[in-house]
């Protein structure tokens, strides 16, 4: 290792940011390719490129962290700022289709019947499923913070369990959620309220499968003793975001649930 | 000699070769727990109750695998499985450009009516 006077992460030379930027190319002209030419191959091509990219690149980053201890102090701080960023940006995103949902909702057209919800849409009841959805979240909430003391106190076999109850608690929101997609009386057609729901769900929904992916990885190396009591920064990114989906689905059910309905 | 051994043994339920190895010492074992297996190396924070739960601590090992110092950059720094996976996402890469930029110059064509 080259001896250096700083304590910052001067990164080795990576091929990673090209293939994602190529991925980026074939998945969106390939989308084009299949709206138009009606061939998902350079679609699915692009896919598979961003897939191979993603594990690499976070692959060497766990590689620069945990095994040749580049991840020092001030390191940690930027990774951190770097993922509270994301997040933030993340809330943007949501704020777009949140105020999309506002601005159909608090004045609806003379085309909708001049009520919301709209004539002729059967909402689903806020108290059947949609609440068990955000019980499940909620305590997903609790069990990952268990497991982050757990981690913290050194305790591993607790922290695995609560960990895994987490992914757990998300996998069955996804399961309950699709089947509420399956079942209900109107679809992502149905005028603006069928968009503004199925995109505003959908999203959150996607949000919740990159989640518990996230979550999953932070098992996997929990179970290979990446993270110590002092240094589990991949962990806690994970935690905030999993924080971050909950309070999304809460508004999501006040708003669209529970208001719109 | 051997009560003392036995003794030792009896006490701290240690693999008896370690002790050969470093000789007969009469007092505490020093720096020897690297040596001990009958119950897991532990990690600073790793204190759990229970022992060898999923998996032992391969962590020292690969510390060491990916720092010697032999000028390979991270993502090819494990060897063969590394090489193999970076050249497939290379080849798709390239493939993949060449690909698009054809499926585009065939998209952009006008359609003759």
């Amino acid at each position: 290792m080259a001896h250096q006077a700083h304590a910052y992460h001067m990164v080795d030379p990576s091929p990673w940011p090209l293939t994602g930027a190529i991925a980026a190319l074939l998945m969106t002209s390939g989308l084009a390719v299949w709206f138009h030419f009606h061939s998902t191959t350079l679609m699915i091509l692009g896919t598979i490129l961003l897939l191979l990219t993603m594990f690499q690149w976070w692959r060497d980053v766990v590689r620069e962290g945990t095994f040749q201890g580049h991840h020092t102090p001030p390191v940690q701080k930027g990774l951190r700022y770097g993922m509270i960023l994301f997040i933030t940006s993340e809330v943007f995103f949501f704020l777009g289709f949140f105020w999309a949902f506002y601005h159909s909702s608090l004045a609806p057209t003379p085309e909708l019947g001049g009520c919301w919800p709209p004539t002729g849409i059967t909402t689903l009841d806020p108290f059947e499923v949609p609440l068990l959805n955000t019980a499940v979240l909620l305590a997903s909430g609790v069990t990952v913070t268990w497991a982050h003391h757990s981690i913290m106190e050194g305790e591993r076999k607790q922290a695995i369990q609560s960990l895994t109850l987490t992914i757990a608690l998300g996998f069955y929101f996804t399961f309950l959620q699709a089947m509420e997609y399956y079942e209900a009386p109107f679809t992502i057609a149905d005028g603006v309220y069928g968009s503004t729901f199925f995109v505003a769900t959908g999203f959150h929904g996607l949000h919740v499968i990159i989640g518990s992916m996230f979550l999953a990885v932070c098992l996997l190396r929990q179970i290979h003793f990446h993270f110590t009591s002092e240094h589990h920064f991949g962990f806690e990114a994970a935690a905030w975001y999993w924080h971050f989906v909950d309070v999304v689905w809460l508004f999501l059910y006040i708003s669209i649930y529970w208001w719109g309905s | 000699m051997e009560t003392i051994r036995y003794f030792k043994i009896l006490i701290s339920h240690v693999h008896v070769d370690c002790f050969f190895a470093q000789g007969l010492r009469p007092g505490v074992p020093a720096e020897s727990p690297a040596m001990v297996f009958a119950t897991p190396t532990k990690v600073v924070s790793e204190a759990g109750s229970t022992v060898e739960y999923l998996g032992t601590n391969r962590v020292p090992d690969l510390q060491r695998l990916f720092q010697t110092s032999d000028g390979v950059p991270i993502h090819l720094k494990r060897g063969v499985p590394d090489k193999l996976l970076y050249r497939t996402t290379m080849a798709l890469t390239i493939g993949g450009a060449l690909y698009c930029l054809v499926a585009l110059y065939f998209a952009a064509q006008p359609n003759k009516k």
